[in-house]
């Protein structure tokens, strides 16, 4: 197109107003650019501390309740869950634990867990009879996964201990769950509940007083995990409601660094705004004075034929590419810049993840904006042009 | 041909006002036209009526018959000054060559010349090398307007107003700002060019003297004024 190439050759040769209209937009984008970029980095890598510990998104029913399957059903299909499995009582938490052909045994925690536990590592599952164990209890027992274990219990009352066989599927990384910790599906726990209960339990050798087959199972409370931070408060509000039981979360801190986000992301959006408001003012009359500078050029443009609603379209085009220019300076004097300060304050950060980061699509987002904007201002300019005259090139000199 | 009659332009400015009459006036394409007339005369007011670029007053006849059939102009300015038919009908109607040129500074000389035959959506760059050839620029031919001399600018502004054959060259006052010397020159080369390019050359000027060394056809635009009223008409063809 014609007047694409006019305003593109117009604007090489106006390099110095170019510069200027680009060195405006830096001067404004970079310091946003940076301010925002430290700020995603700083508060991802916090939240991203949170929720490298499961616990943070845990929620326990408190204490020794009875619940029935009927009850902890309609929670299943929540979409705010990402993993919930019920509780049995808290006494019967506890086995000894060996590896098959180890001397060693060792008290652990017995933890219920499935498909969806964020305890597990991403895309993690359990195969059938497989178990996952804390890195404190693999290094203790030296179990690495394949290992066969024991998972051995005794009650005071009964002549025979429980030995369940099992498998390490999963030895978890030290963040995951602290001290000495089997994660087994609730079924195994189910079990050892029914053991100390004095069931039958014949598929292992235990004879009990009663058959298990008269055992109507009821759970002693359940654990939920919400699917993300920002779901937390809420779901502990639901669970509460729908099962009337007071629960415990880490629900105070979690807010407190999600309200820390939202101020943050508030204050960064009323800068933004108030920077637009002085790059766009700066921009309006950048333009609309350059086509009242060039308007003998643009005249003559329409002189020799250009209709004027193409002529409207150079101070446009030539605001676009402006633009352009812009936020290509500007990305990339932000990438320095956040590489210099991830260079000078960014020790500690978790994970060796940059101080400055705008993810992909906040990127584009900002870049729309910043034309969008750019388009905007030219509005004034490109009225300006349309309405030119184009006899007053001729009468230009009489 | 440019048929145009029963015109009146009435201009205001506070309590003067100016009026252009024009009974009739016809040119064939390739035919030249000299307008004379003293300053404020309205010489340049009828060359931008003539070059749609002022709209006729109310009444106007203003035709152009072509080969292809004839467009009423009169009517087309009805449609609004920035309809983009009027626009594209004054690129392929008219050349212009300004007083100063009114080049492209961010063109070549060579690109400028092309120009219209861009706007036109014909580009023939045998013809803009024959016609810096037949101007002589063709050493010049890749410099920008800010690197010639008045007289370049103007060979320049004549090769483009030439370069898509247009019926008509409209040049106001095309050789006010140059000494007699290069004044001759130009305009010589402008007519020259135009006769052997077969457009005709519309164009004012106030020197009668080179106008009629040039065996230019002329037409004088005389005013009188009446009350606050100044009147110009256009009078019969001399020479």
């Amino acid at each position: 197109m014609l007047i694409l190439s006019l305003a593109w050759r117009a604007l090489l040769r106006d390099r110095f107003f170019l510069f200027c209209n680009v060195a405006v937009m830096v001067g404004i984008l970079v310091p946003l650019l940076v301010l925002l970029g430290v700020k995603n980095g700083v508060y991802q890598a916090l939240v991203g501390e949170m929720l490298a510990d499961p616990a943070n998104l845990q929620i326990d029913t408190a204490g020794n309740a009875t619940l029935t399957e009927d009850e902890i059903a309609p929670l299943r299909g929540w979409p705010e869950i990402a993993f919930l499995t019920p509780k049995v009582r808290g006494q019967f938490d506890y086995m000894n634990v060996r590896a098959v052909d180890g001397r060693r045994m060792s008290t652990a925690l017995m933890i219920p867990t499935g498909e969806g536990d964020p305890t597990l590592p991403k895309g993690a599952a359990l195969a059938e009879g497989e178990v996952a164990v804390s890195a404190q209890l693999a290094a203790q027992l030296d179990l690495t996964p394949g290992t066969e274990v024991q998972l051995i219990s005794q009650a005071e009352d009964r002549p025979k201990q429980l030995v369940l066989p099992a498998r390490v599927g999963l030895v978890l990384p030290a963040n995951a769950t602290a001290g000495r910790a089997v994660l087994a599906p609730f079924a195994t726990l189910d079990l050892i509940e029914a053991f100390y209960d004095s069931y039958s339990l014949p598929d292992y050798g235990i004879e009990g007083a009663k058959p298990l087959s008269e055992r109507a199972p009821t759970y002693a409370g359940l654990r939920a995990y919400a699917r993300s931070l920002e779901d937390l408060a809420g779901l502990q509000t639901r669970i509460e409601k729908q099962l009337g039981l007071a629960t415990s979360a880490r629900t105070r801190d979690v807010e407190s660094l999600l309200g820390l986000g939202r101020k943050l992301n508030l204050a960064l959006l009323g800068t933004a705004v108030l920077a637009a408001i002085g790059l766009g003012a700066a921009l309006v009359l950048g333009f609309w004075s350059d086509v009242l500078r060039k308007r003998t050029v643009l005249a003559g443009i329409a002189l020799i034929g250009v209709p004027s609603h193409r002529l409207a379209l150079f101070p446009m085009v030539q605001a676009l590419i402006t633009a352009v220019l812009g936020l290509a300076l500007s990305f990339l004097l932000y990438l320095l810049a956040g590489r210099g300060a991830t260079w000078l304050f960014g020790q500690g950060l978790p994970g060796e993840a940059p101080l400055a980061h705008i993810g992909t699509g906040q990127g584009i987002a900002i870049a729309a904006a910043v034309l969008l904007l750019a388009l905007l201002a030219s509005g004034a300019a490109a009225w300006s042009a349309l309405r030119l005259d184009p006899a007053s090139v001729l009468r230009e000199g009489t | 041909m440019l048929d145009l009659g029963a015109a009146r332009i009435d201009l205001a400015d506070g309590d003067r006002t100016f009026r252009l009459e024009v009974e009739a006036l016809r040119l064939e394409p390739g035919q030249m036209l000299a307008l004379t007339g003293s300053s404020g005369s309205g010489k340049t007011l009828l060359l931008e009526l003539l070059g749609l670029l002022r709209a006729p007053g109310q009444g106007t006849r203003f035709r152009w018959l072509g080969e292809t059939g004839e467009v009423d102009l009169a009517a087309l300015w009805s449609r609004g000054a920035r309809n983009a038919e009027l626009s594209r009908l004054r690129g392929r109607l008219f050349g212009f060559v300004p007083q100063t040129g009114g080049l492209m500074p961010f063109l070549s000389v060579a690109e400028n010349i092309a120009l219209p035959q861009r706007v036109n959506g014909a580009p023939d760059p045998g013809r803009v090398e024959h016609l810096m050839e037949r101007l002589g620029l063709s050493d010049i031919a890749r410099l920008r307007p800010d690197a010639l001399s008045i007289g370049q600018r103007q060979r320049t502004a004549i090769a483009r107003a030439l370069s898509h054959r247009p019926p008509f060259v409209i040049a106001d006052e095309p050789t006010a700002a140059l000494d007699p010397e290069t004044s001759d020159r130009v305009l010589d080369l402008l007519l020259d060019a135009a006769r052997a390019e077969g457009s005709g050359v519309i164009l004012s000027s106030h020197d009668i003297d080179r106008i009629e060394r040039f065996a230019i056809p002329r037409v004088a635009l005389s005013a009188e004024s009446a009350g606050g009223t100044v009147t110009s008409r256009l009078e019969g063809a001399t020479c």
